[in-house]
């Protein structure tokens, strides 16, 4: 238009296609194009994308929360519980409504950390794992006391975005109570996380059979899935799937069994354990110094967790089938065993036992100053004599012994279920070449069960079912079954056998005539002594080189025993670590058991009702 | 003045009434299915009556003669000059932008209606005669005119409101035979100035330039809006969720899901199909306000109309582009479909400037 005519306020415009006509084409033809552009857009957005965005809304309004499945119980063989669940509070935090500003937040956390002794970081680490606009609450601590509760109910209004909620959480009759039998359940570790078959938060077994049965114990969970709004408000429930409980088991445990054996060991570090010999069953399993189980269960402090890990005494061992000892005299039973069943030894050879015994250069010293004067084999099962098995283990061959003590099931896993089970050592001496070769006084050692030997306690209880159930080496069973409400018995375990040991019946017989003297004449286990009951059973104790004084007496002190003698119903072991002489300190231990198992029974099936 | 004889009415633009009342149905009924305020919808209903007012507007802006609106300009633009300073020193303030003056119970926001005033101001200025031909003097006048209350309407702050003045001067200064060698120069002073807008700005604003270049900058924060509005859109896909699925919308993801993020609301609900029905109402619209300036017999009408036009494009375009992430962020209503009274009222008064040209077409 420039140059033309200036068409002022009136004129109007020479011909319909001026200029001016064009321009205002070429701007409508702009934003033309540039709805163009947007229809593009729109075309990427709803139609190439819209999959992509539509889950992206979908996630938006779908939350899922879980219900946790309650926990399976576990029953002792007469259908008691030896755990339960029972309701538990604990302190959440709902991150979307803690306060957004950060200070005030934190001001809220510190104030928690105040009042129920948390460390702040343990809050502030668990809101910040979270996505700040979660209405699910985030546990921060399991288990508050009443008195916990109540103090966060009085500071409610100052604690916004903070709640308690209530949770089944496991129960125990007493605070150690079978331990490391049951083992603890605790909130899934970074490392089973990692694993991923576990949810944050899931509670999961960490030990024992927890650990062991934690599939069918766990159930599966129930879920709800809710439309949430911006707010992250519940706004409607559109499906809800019931929690499947877990299962319930049935152990072979007999919890009064167990808390008698418990008591018993009260104030030793040691092992106890009951072995039904007729099939394996292990009625009762005891570890000292246990550790708090109940404590455990739910979120132990940092402070807590170090002092148990660090206690000298290890309390998270398992010394049933954890720890390895000497057998001490106890392994004799095998010497005698071997020596009879291979013509060796035969119940009229006889020594006299002056105290002493000379090998070479080396002298070998009984335990009893001045010796038992003239033994034979029954007389030297029954006071234990050392001299008399000195001189049986060189005739029998140390390669014999082993080879006995192996049939026996030393040296390998009894194949108990829990975890972490040592095998003991057996050594073999014909294997010993060289500068490690085997000589004599390694068979005199080995005799009495000291050297190299190792066993655990429940291959000692394997080992004493055997002579009681005449030579059948029983899998110690730990479970019976498992029930689901919806589907019975879900696995069941009838015990196995794991070996045969095949001595001739007149051994056997004399064997048990043998042990049942230890307790009943004269013999060193004269300590379990129950008037009425034929027990059979036999002391050892594990030495320790005593390099001073205070560690004299440092000797661990064994007993095991089978009882009734003529129709044994359980096997008993006893080990006091650092308790002094087998016959002193384990024998009364285990009287003390036996007694509760034979004769408590009534009355206490009475108390309970 | 107010005169309407039969010839006038025969000029009526039916097709244009057509789109505004297509459009005006799309509005209430989205709002409708938004339950905003207390009670289900009370915003439609209250955007009816807006409606209602906007119409007698429109009646009454077409009804007058467009040559008469213009040559009392000066006037309007001091009027609506004056409007801002008093905003900007008295004004309410609400969320932080003080936009709003209170006129018995009702609030207004003199930056809307200063766009009409600016346009006849514009339209006066380069129809006079000392102005001719349309060379630099004019460029610069006219500037002048748009910064300084370009300036008052930044600070309230209102930075998409006062951005929109520049495309109209631009139109109506091509429309009106400025050489197009003049607007490279003005393109170049725009990009010169960017630097001193940059500064000018509020640190929201920054930020919201950020978040249109990086979107996953901030999903919870300030790119929370754009990334929510591009979900509900994208989730409508091609048919749309209707009302009852739209979650986006119902469950107040959507954040200004009644006013400026209308268009997300409406495309998540109505998917692509509706999207382009609701395009097309517009398209339509404006395609029938070019064609009143391209038909205009002489150059206030055609620039009044080509101005009026320009400024709905601009609203139009800035909103859908900003909503569909095509644009950064800017506080720009939908014109006829987000809820608002003066946005409606000055929308629907902007459509009767139209009119009047349209039907004095041939006079």
């Amino acid at each position: 238009m420039a140059g033309a005519p200036y068409p002022g306020w009136r004129g109007g415009f020479p011909g319909r296609r001026d200029a001016g006509h064009r321009r205002v084409i070429a701007i409508a033809a702009v934003v033309t194009a540039a709805f163009l552009v947007i229809v593009g857009q729109l075309w990427y957005l709803q139609v190439l994308e819209g999959g992509h965005f539509r889950d992206a809304s979908e996630k938006n309004r779908i939350r899922i929360r879980p219900i946790a499945a309650p926990r399976g119980i576990l029953f002792d063989r007469n259908g008691v519980p030896l755990v339960d669940n029972r309701p538990a509070f604990t302190l959440s935090l709902i991150p979307r409504e803690l306060d957004r500003d950060v200070a005030r937040r934190d001001a809220v956390l510190g104030r928690v950390a105040a009042i129920l002794l948390i460390p702040y970081q343990e809050l502030v680490d668990a809101v910040a794992r979270v996505p700040a606009d979660s209405f699910l609450p985030v546990r921060v601590r399991r288990g508050l006391t009443l008195e916990d509760v109540a103090k966060v109910e009085e500071w409610k209004l100052e604690l916004p975005g903070v709640i308690v909620e209530v949770e089944p959480q496991r129960a125990y009759p007493t605070s150690r109570f079978a331990a490391h039998l049951l083992g603890y359940v605790r909130e899934a570790n970074e490392e089973q996380l990692r694993h991923g078959r576990y949810r944050r938060g899931d509670m999961v077994g960490q030990s024992g059979l927890e650990r062991l049965l934690d599939e069918f114990l766990r159930g599966r969970d129930g879920g709800e899935r809710i439309e949430v709004d911006a707010m992250g408000r519940p706004m409607r429930l559109i499906q809800q799937t019931e929690p499947h409980p877990g299962g319930q088991v049935i152990t072979t445990v007999d919890r009064r069994i167990q808390e008698a054996a418990e008591r018993a060991m009260e104030g030793h570090a040691g092992a106890v354990v009951v072995m039904d010999p007729r099939n394996g069953d292990v009625l009762a399993l005891v570890s000292t110094p246990a550790f708090e189980i109940d404590r455990f269960t739910g979120m132990i402090d940092r402070a807590a967790w170090l002092r148990v890990v660090q206690d000298p005494n290890y309390p998270l061992l398992n010394r049933a089938i954890q720890s390895q000892y000497a057998p001490g005299s106890v392994f004799k039973v095998i010497v005698a065993a071997a020596g009879l069943q291979e013509g060796t030894l035969t119940p009229l050879d006889r020594t006299y036992c002056s105290g002493e015994f000379h090998l070479g250069a080396w002298t070998f010293k009984d335990w009893k100053e001045g010796g038992h004067g003239g033994v034979d084999l029954h007389r030297a099962i029954a006071q234990s004599c050392n001299i008399f098995f000195y001189q049986a283990g060189l005739k029998v061959g140390g390669s014999t012994i082993a080879r006995y003590a192996t049939a026996f099931g030393f040296g390998e896993a009894t194949g108990i279920d829990l975890h972490g089970e040592k095998f003991g050592l057996i050594p073999q001496p014909k294997l010993m070449r060289g500068r490690r070769a085997w000589h004599a006084g390694e068979t005199v050692n080995m005799s009495i069960g000291q050297g190299a030997v190792l066993v655990t306690p429940m291959q000692v209880a394997r080992f004493m079912a055997a002579i009681a159930n005449g030579g059948v080496l029983w899998k110690p069973r730990l479970v019976q079954r498992i029930e689901r409400p919806d589907r019975g018995v879900v696995w069941s375990d009838s015990g196995h056998v794991n070996g045969h040991v095949e001595l001739s019946p007149i051994v056997w017989a004399f064997l048990r005539q043998s042990l049942w003297a230890v307790v009943n004449d004269g013999g060193t286990g004269a300590a379990a002594r129950i008037p009425g009951l034929d027990i059979a059973g036999k002391t050892g104790t594990a030495q320790m080189i005593a390099k001073s004084k205070a560690e004299r007496g440092q000797d661990h002190a064994w007993f095991t025993a089978f009882a009734p003698l003529r129709d044994p119903q359980v096997v008993i072991v006893v080990l006091a670590e650092r308790g002094g002489k087998g016959g002193q300190v384990a024998a009364p231990i285990a009287r003390k058991i036996l007694n509760a198992i034979f004769f408590e029974k009534v009355a206490a099936a009475g108390v309970s009702g | 003045m107010v005169g309407i004889d039969r010839r006038l009415l025969q000029n009526v633009d039916w097709p244009l009434l057509v789109a505004i009342g297509g459009l005006i149905i799309l509005s209430t009924t989205t709002l409708m299915s938004l339950h905003v305020g207390r009670a289900g919808g009370t915003v439609a209903i209250r955007q009816l009556a807006w409606f209602g007012v906007g119409l007698v507007g429109l009646l009454v802006v077409a009804s007058l003669d467009y040559r008469k609106l213009v040559r009392a300009a000066p006037l309007f633009y001091c009027l609506g000059l004056a409007g801002l300073v008093w905003v900007s020193l008295m004004g309410r303030t609400v969320s932080g932008a003080r936009r709003w003056i209170a006129l018995g119970p009702l609030t207004v926001q003199p930056s809307e209606a200063f766009k009409l005033c600016f346009i006849l101001a514009t339209v006066w200025l380069l129809i006079s005669r000392w102005v001719q031909p349309i060379g630099r003097g004019a460029v610069v006048l006219t500037v002048a005119i748009a910064v300084v209350p370009a300036l008052l309407i930044v600070k309230q702050p209102d930075l998409g409101t006062a951005l929109l003045l520049f495309p109209v001067l631009v139109a109506l200064l091509v429309g009106a035979g400025m050489r197009l060698r003049l607007l490279g120069g003005l393109a170049l002073a725009g990009m010169s100035a960017l630097p001193l807008a940059w500064l000018a700005m509020k640190d929201y604003q920054r930020e919201r330039i950020f978040v249109f270049l990086d979107p996953f900058r901030d999903p919870q924060g300030s790119a929370y809006n754009v990334i929510q509005a591009k979900i509900a859109i994208g989730s409508g896909q091609l048919l749309g969720k209707g009302v009852a699925g739209a979650t986006q919308s119902r469950l107040a993801f959507l954040p200004e899901r009644h006013t400026d993020f209308i268009f997300a609301v409406f495309a998540e609900t109505w998917g692509f199909v509706g999207c382009l029905i609701l395009l097309t109402c517009y398209v339509l619209l404006l395609l029938r306000g070019f064609d009143i300036a391209a038909s205009a017999r002489e150059p206030v009408g055609r620039l009044l109309a080509l101005g009026a036009t320009t400024l709905l494009a601009t609203q139009i375009l800035v909103n859908v582009g900003m909503v569909t992430g095509l644009l950064p962020v800017v506080g720009i209503p939908l014109p006829l479909m987000s809820y608002g009274g003066s946005s409606m009222v000055v929308s629907l008064m902007t459509v009767g400037l139209l009119l009047s040209v349209r039907m004095r077409q041939f006079q």
